[in-house]
């Protein structure tokens, strides 16, 4: 065996991460003897996210290269170390209205936060089967914790519950598809097993049953239908904050470790995977966009348009491929950016309101025409109107999978785009044509949610109008797994 | 007749069986915890014996990896365990019930 | 206690005589679980008797080596404990059940070659998740009302289980597969495999274990005096 590189320094940014997770926890311990403002944990969480954040920049095209053969330090890392941090902090700054009203456990919320990040990044970096498993470990059992957290709302725990039940037969799964693949192959670097699907593993029924047990536990993970069962019952029952970061982290993080898993590691063994991945994109982009048009509560409605969403992804790792790559790294920072409008805005909403149903969203256009255009845009955006981050970025998608030989899944994700967009307007008819409830007047947001959606808001307009530095970082961090 | 690496994957797959099928089988949260813990260790099973047999590898790169995946997976059991309780707890202090189909706040 | 048993009266007094001969012992656990762990003890040594003695006799017929033998009563054991966790409707017998099966996979991991992680397995499974587990019985009043019913899916999963197993025994066993490895696997060198090699994924099992320890604790505190008595939620949203 080589020798290995065992240069710390390469994992700065998490270190620092830990560092900050592990303030914020101490310091909500001795809260009450220090007289500190609880506002100062959210503050040291931002805070140390952005040096996290100017840390991984230092690792901005530099030669890729790799910690002990299981991470990965290169632009693909790098990419999505920015991409996460900066959600951490979009939603650190989106919430913490609601959490300083609803959550008793301050510290360990945002504890729960860093080090979920952690997980995501190593997620996306990691180049051997351990580190990713237990990265993936690492995320889920924040978000386990992090379901649970709204101890007021009864929902919450059961959620939680259901959750941490439905995600433990998962992960076993994983792992059983794990040591299938361990064993025909021999190696758990992405690099052997690649290098022993050459010698011709492919094809015999253990490696396809392993294979299949593989993307059953992923498909959980991303919830990919028909392992999507705990998606809408984790959406509702989270906090908000929470709801949000699923949405956004969970899943992005999921299908870069898929992309990088799938790319390098098994990607000799297309013919094997993928008609599973294919009929599996079918069937979420199918079910999830036809369940969201009966849903009455947001956070619902958002979590199976979010599993529609996940169809759309699924494609470009069906089809995947240097175009695809990219397509995928660019329409995961599109989709990121958009839901997490969609969300804060919610957030501010129910902050306002207390409310979730998409009843009581009438006549906000009225009453906070702000936020309405906030929310209208974002759900046009995921819907794919022109002009927003979502037309450009499901354009350079469907056109990948397309080109890839994938015209008919393509075609279906378009007609899927369209179903989405009635059950969007349906959210858009309540906030424009319905008259507002009697006696609501007019209201204001905070200077911070002010803050945070328009900055965002911008960003759906920044990637819809003028997508080429986006585009070219997409490219660059694609090109590491595919070049 | 000698005991090989058939041997004992057919144990490893009687046992992940058996363990998927507590899972989703009964109601109790604590009893689909202990089908879990089945399956895991059907994992670790597997993981070992591969570990073992470790001749048949294309590429001989080490024989202890399945022993370290082991490790990792034993952790990651306990702390799932630890993870359920404390929501069972939870649950039953409110509900008065773990069953999984009497919570249902939420539809399943 | 013995005599609370509905037995036979001399092999009540003989197991008396035999186990607590100063007459008045109690073990230090509830009532309830004498009466399982002697009854527990008693069918399992109905079960596994019979197949050791089989065994035996193939031992010393030369059919069979001793590892071979300790593999064929293990998977017995791993099985059996197994069937008996689904099949048992109390769930307090059911736990005890797994204990057989999670002491069995230790057996194998001997078997292996891999002493250190049958020590680990007995430690945290036979001990630290068994104990958990029936914390969690004990804590949500299982032993007052310890049946279990199955839901309505049961048919279904039972038949995906038999699906699954029966679909990973052939997979599997068609597969040609090689030759055994030498010899045991020392501590040293898993040691370092373990912790210089993949020092990082064991820094990040670190993590996970803080969440699952801050996590557990946030989760089950008590943060309002009414979550005591609060049980009047209401049965459907």
């Amino acid at each position: 065996m080589s020798e290995l590189n065992f240069e710390y320094g390469l994992l700065l940014p998490e270190f620092i991460l830990v560092g900050a997770a592990a303030a914020v926890l101490m310091l909500d311990a001795f809260r009450e003897d220090l007289r500190i403002s609880r506002n100062l944990l959210p503050a040291i969480t931002v805070l140390g996210a952005l040096i996290a954040g100017v840390a991984s920049l230092l690792f901005l095209d530099r030669d890729p290269t790799d910690f002990a053969q299981l991470i990965a330090v290169d632009d693909y890392t790098t990419f999505f170390r920015i991409l996460f941090i900066a959600t951490l902090i979009a939603i650190v700054l989106g919430s913490y209205e609601f959490v300083n009203r609803n959550i008793t456990h301050q510290g360990e919320f945002y504890a729960l936060l860093l080090a979920s990040t952690i997980g995501a990044i190593y997620m996306a970096a990691a180049r051997e089967l351990l580190t990713a498993y237990i990265s993936i470990e690492l995320l889920s059992f924040s978000l386990y914790v992090g379901v649970s957290l709204a101890k007021t709302d009864t929902r919450s725990g059961e959620a939680g519950l259901k959750y941490v039940l439905l995600g433990g037969v998962a992960s076993a799964m994983l792992l059983y598809g794990l040591s299938i693949i361990y064993g025909t192959t021999g190696a758990t670097t992405y690099d052997g097993i690649a290098a022993a699907l050459e010698d011709g593993v492919v094809g015999t029924p253990a490696f396809l049953l392993g294979l299949a047990f593989l993307v059953g536990g992923l498909g959980f993970k991303a919830s990919a239908v028909p392992f999507h069962m705990w998606t809408p019952d984790a959406y509702e029952g989270a906090p908000l904050p929470i709801t949000a970061y699923i949405s956004a982290t969970s899943k992005a993080a999921t299908f870069a470790l898929m992309l990088a898993l799938f790319g390098i590691a098994l990607d000799a063994a297309k013919a094997d995977w993928q008609w599973m991945l294919a009929s599996l994109a079918v069937a979420t982009m199918v079910v999830g966009n036809l369940i969201a048009i009966q849903q009455s509560n947001i956070k619902r409605l958002l979590a199976y348009s979010s599993i529609g969403q996940v169809g759309f992804m699924l494609m470009a790792i069906t089809t995947v491929s240097d175009a695809s790559g990219s397509a995928l790294l660019l329409h995961l920072a599109g989709y990121l950016i958009t839901n997490l409008a969609v969300f804060i805005a919610v957030i501010a909403f129910y902050n306002r309101t207390g409310s979730e149903e998409i009843e009581d969203f009438r006549g906000l256009a009225e009453t906070q025409p702000y936020l309405a255009l906030v929310i209208t845009t974002a759900l046009f955006s995921l819907s794919g109107m022109p002009l927003l981050a979502g037309f450009v970025t499901k354009f350079v998608l469907f056109q990948a999978a397309a080109e890839e030989g994938f015209l008919w899944l393509a075609t279906v994700a378009v007609i899927m785009s369209t179903v989405s967009l009635y059950y969007y307007l349906k959210v858009i008819r309540q906030m424009y044509v319905a008259e507002p409830a009697d006696g609501d007047s007019r209201w204001r947001l905070s200077p911070i949610a002010y803050l945070t959606t328009g900055v965002l808001f911008l960003g759906i307009f920044l990637v819809g109008l003028w997508a080429t530095p986006i585009f070219e970082a997409a490219d660059g961090a694609s090109a590491m797994l595919f070049g | 007749m000698t005991v090989d690496l058939a041997h004992y994957l057919t144990v490893s797959g009687l046992l992940f069986g058996v363990g998927i099928s507590i899972a989703l089988a009964k109601r109790n949260a604590i009893a689909v915890l202990m089908g879990i813990e089945l399956m895991l260790n059907a994992v670790n099973l597997s993981f070992l014996s591969f570990s073992r047999f470790s001749g048949a590898f294309a590429i001989k790169d080490n024989p202890l990896d399945g022993h370290v995946f082991v490790v990792f997976v034993l952790t990651v059991a306990a702390a799932e365990a630890a993870v359920a309780l404390a929501l069972s707890v939870l649950i039953y202090r409110r509900r008065e019930t773990v069953d999984l189909d009497r919570i249902n706040l939420l539809r399943w | 206690m013995i005599e609370r048993l509905p037995l036979p009266a001399p092999l009540a007094a003989l197991l008396r005589r035999a186990f607590f001969p100063e007459g008045s012992f109690r073990l230090p656990l509830p009532a309830q679980l004498d009466r399982v762990i002697i009854y527990g003890g008693l069918v399992a040594g109905a079960v596994v008797t019979p197949i050791l003695l089989v065994l035996i006799v193939l031992l010393v017929l030369n059919v069979l080596t001793a590892p071979e033998l300790v593999f064929w009563l293990a998977s017995a054991v791993i099985i059996g404990g197994a069937l008996g966790s689904v099949l048992l409707k109390n769930i307090v017998h059911a736990a005890l059940s797994l204990v057989m099966t999670l002491l069995g996979v230790a057996a194998i991991f001997l078997l292996l070659g891999s002493e250190f992680l049958a020590l680990v397995q007995v430690l945290v499974y036979g001990g630290g998740v068994t104990v958990l587990l029936l914390f969690g019985l004990m804590l949500t009043n299982a032993t007052d009302d310890p049946i279990v019913s199955d839901g309505a899916q049961k048919p279904f999963a039972f038949l995906v289980g038999i699906a699954l197993a029966g679909i990973l025994s052939v997979a599997l066993v068609d597969q040609i597969w090689g030759a055994p490895t030498a010899s045991t696997v020392a501590f040293r060198e898993l040691g370092a495999r373990l912790y210089r090699d993949f020092g990082l994924p064991f820094e990040i099992a670190s993590l996970v274990l803080v969440i699952a320890l801050i996590g557990a604790i946030a989760i089950a505190r008590r943060d309002r005096p009414e979550d005591t008595e609060d049980t009047a939620m209401g049965d459907g949203a």
